[in-house]
């Protein structure tokens, strides 16, 4: 069976194109996969099954989404709000009403008189200021032909949205451990955070609470790995912060091993998982997390999980103070977090849930009839019309062993 | 209480499935429950038609019979697991292996089409509602239960059964080793034939199937083969053999073993064999090898002494398998 495989991949540095250059290998193993790129996508790759890996960045997705509209697909949904991708693909092609057709679409009128209200620039991007407000996931839900999600989150999301296709969630793999030994780095305990550090990562609140926790701890570091956002400009960092910007692969793992505790806070959440989250579960490095999204499905052995509300700020304290200072406490969720990967996130067994998904969203549908049709004549053989109560608990028991729909 | 114990039938084909489903009836028979068998014949091909024979089984009302509330069913192999009923418990002999460790080997029957593809997946949809709906779940074997546990991360227990009723006693260790079962490729005979060439042992081979003449050819007269034999010229072969020769590969329970071992006779199996490995420990009940020629013909080479020591060893374990044991953890 072949998969026309649509993904941004490295040198790109987004997300996704890391998590298709890990999945790629093993996912060759189940199915054929053709790769489909980027300058010639609209010539669609002979397939069985077209795979759209669909972020919301438009530089790494912008062409994935033109070319799923062009042909609908599977869709890997790696977040749900996808103001960002929508805006780019409109508004950065110079397609004003395209952006305006999509408010519309997802939000009525109020939304286009919003949009609008961008467009003639007299108010702020929504999808900088509020773009979980406006997610404008309705085009990609309805091109798709079935969902890859990696949480319950986003499925619940898509299913409000009225998407009815089948949907799996399948977890994010893990990478698999690099042999380099971690990087010296002061501090005990030290406290990590990587990634982009913007305001959505509550990079303030987490210094604020540094700040207070180096008053019981003065030998803590709070070590900040990654790019800090411009609108963080001029942010203060208070003593025992170690910054780092943005750094290779070899080294951000070396850097996380060194780590005691790994900070990882979300909020507002797109519906998104955290690739520094798994890195660290898969190093058996307890977290700390926002109690939002994805990051609220983590299991409570893994995780600490902080409110995004007004107690953040003394929740977030106390779980760096409780981790800080309970060495089992730190062990224990170690333990428990190379359990998780290794029992949901192992690269084989995600790269098997995507075969089975794939080979489902391929042929399920041919299946399906071939049963229906089977038992629709055997009913109708022996005088059991569509109108009868007889039809009527057939279909249920179909449904009932998922072979109905 | 009124048990239907559930199982496909492949007309006109009898195995180990049949067997102990029916002596599953009469113990609980003995034991003072109504117990019945319900079967539907099961054809599972071409593959596409696998789900819409699965399906059989999801529309049977085993609720009640005759007016009689029908208190639990007990399903043993796919599809009869699909069945429906509010007491569902699940002895698992076998999931559909195509659908699982057997796809894309010679033994499978999935083809790399989109369709093919997708019914395979289909069905382990179906195990995943089917099974976990069971109020609980048994296999027969570690094996069994392994696979269940990898294919569906359903977990079972491990209930072994008892083989079926003969006089099993031990008369001499004559030096012969016995082998007995279907004569399919699957069983290894020809491993066996070989291995005994080399080493210069005498081989029995009782069963009949598709398998037998090419068996014959390899073995070129150097092996007595007595195809079909009836209990009681089966227990004599027990009773007399020096050892019993069960290696298919990756078997999913398997009575021989504990067969021979109510004989008091030791098994020489192979590392890959699955089900029997449960119970055949090298140099304990057994021996163990790899599955070469080399390494079986050197297996075969018991010596009286050890043949004695280790079918006794087995013969305890088999002792412990009983219906009463068996039946008292189906029922709890």
């Amino acid at each position: 069976m072949k998969v026309a495989y649509y993904s941004p991949l490295p040198p790109s540095r987004s997300g996704v194109a890391d998590y298709s250059a890990l999945l790629l290998p093993e996912l060759r193993k189940h199915v054929d996969v053709v790769v489909a790129a980027k300058r010639r996508f609209r010539r669609f790759p002979s397939a069985d099954v077209a795979l759209y890996h669909v972020g919301n960045d438009p530089d790494a997705h912008g062409w994935i989404a033109e070319a799923l509209h062009a042909r609908p697909g599977l869709v890997v949904l790696h977040e749900y709000v996808l103001h960002h991708l929508v805006a780019g693909i409109t508004l950065g092609k110079g397609d004003s009403r395209g952006y305006l057709d999509a408010m519309e679409r997802g939000h009525g009128l109020a939304g286009r008189l919003l949009a609008f209200g961008v467009t003639e620039g007299r108010i702020p991007p929504l999808w900088e200021t509020r773009p979980e407000q406006f997610p404008l996931a309705g085009d990609v839900l309805g091109a798709a032909t079935g969902l890859i999600v990696h949480s319950r989150f986003v499925e619940s999301r898509a299913r409000t949205a009225g998407f009815q296709g089948p949907i799996w969630r399948i977890p994010h793999p893990a990478w698999p451990l690099p042999d380099a030994p971690s990087e010296p780095v002061a501090g005990s305990p030290l406290i990590g955070c990587f990634g982009h550090l913007n305001e959505s990562k509550r990079i303030p609140q987490l210094l604020a609470a540094f700040d207070r926790l180096s008053a019981s701890q003065p030998r803590a570091r709070l070590l900040l790995v990654g790019a800090l956002s411009d609108r963080l400009d001029g942010l203060e960092t208070p003593a025992g912060v170690v910054r780092e910007e943005y750094v290779p692969e070899d080294r951000l793992w070396a850097l996380m091993k060194a780590c005691d505790v790994i900070v990882s806070l979300r909020s507002p959440t797109m519906g998104e998982t955290s690739g520094s989250a798994i890195r660290a579960l898969s190093l058996g490095k307890p977290l700390i997390v926002s109690d939002v999204g994805w990051f609220s499905e983590l299991p409570d052995s893994v995780a600490i999980k902080v409110p995004v509300d007004e107690t953040e700020p003394e929740a977030l304290s106390a779980a760096l103070e409780r981790l800080s200072s309970d060495e089992a406490a730190r062990a224990a969720m170690g333990k428990a977090a190379h359990e998780l990967v290794e029992r949901d996130h192992s690269l084989s067994r995600v790269a098997e849930l995507y075969a089975g998904a794939l080979e489902e969203a391929a042929g399920g549908g041919v299946v399906r009839e071939v049963v229906l049709r089977d038992v629709a004549e055997a009913a109708a053989e022996i005088g059991i019309e569509a109108a009868d109560p007889g039809a009527g608990e057939i279909a249920g028991r179909l449904d009932e062993v998922e072979l109905g729909g | 209480m009124n048990i239907a114990v559930c199982r496909p039938q492949v007309p006109f084909a009898r195995g180990g499935a049949e067997i102990f489903t029916d002596e599953l009836v009469r113990q609980l028979r003995i034991r003072g429950h109504e117990a019945e068998i319900v079967s539907v014949p099961f054809k599972w091909y071409p593959g596409q038609r696998v789900l819409t024979q699965a399906f059989l089984w999801r529309l049977l009302d085993l609720t009640e019979a005759d007016g009689r509330k029908i208190d639990l069913v007990v399903s043993t192999k796919f599809p009869s697991y699909c069945v429906r009923h509010p007491n569902k418990v699940v002895w698992l002999v076998h999931q559909f292996r195509q659908a699982y460790e057997l796809d894309r080997t010679e033994l499978g029957q999935f083809s790399e089409s989109a369709e093919d593809r997708a019914t395979r997946r289909r069905i382990q949809r179906l195990d995943q509602v089917a099974l976990g709906e069971a109020r609980k779940l048994f296999a027969t074997s570690g094996n069994v239960a392994g696979r269940l546990r990898a294919s569906t991360g359903l977990e079972a227990e491990v209930l072994p059964h008892p083989p079926q009723e003969l006089d099993y006693r031990t008369d001499a260790y004559e030096p012969f080793v016995f082998s007995v079962g279907r004569l399919d490729r699957a069983k290894r005979i020809d491993l066996l034939i070989q291995a005994a060439a080399k080493q210069g042992v005498d081989v029995v081979v009782s069963g009949e199937g598709p398998d037998r003449a090419r068996l014959e050819q390899l073995a070129n007269g150097r092996v007595t083969f007595t195809g079909r034999v009836s209990e009681a010229e089966l227990a004599d072969l027990y009773a007399r053999c020096r050892a019993v020769f069960y290696a298919p590969v990756d078997e999913d329970f398997g009575m021989v073993p504990f067969e021979a071992f109510l004989a008091a006779k030791p098994v020489v199996t192979t590392t890959d064999a699955g089900g029997p490995r449960d119970v055949v420990r090298d140099r304990d009940t057994g021996r163990v090898v790899e599955p070469t020629v080399e390494a079986v013909a050197g297996a075969l080479a018991i010596g009286e002494d050890d043949a004695r020591r280790w079918g006794e060893a087995g013969k305890a374990l088999a002792e412990r398998v009983t219906w009463d044991g068996a039946i008292d953890r189906l029922l709890s």
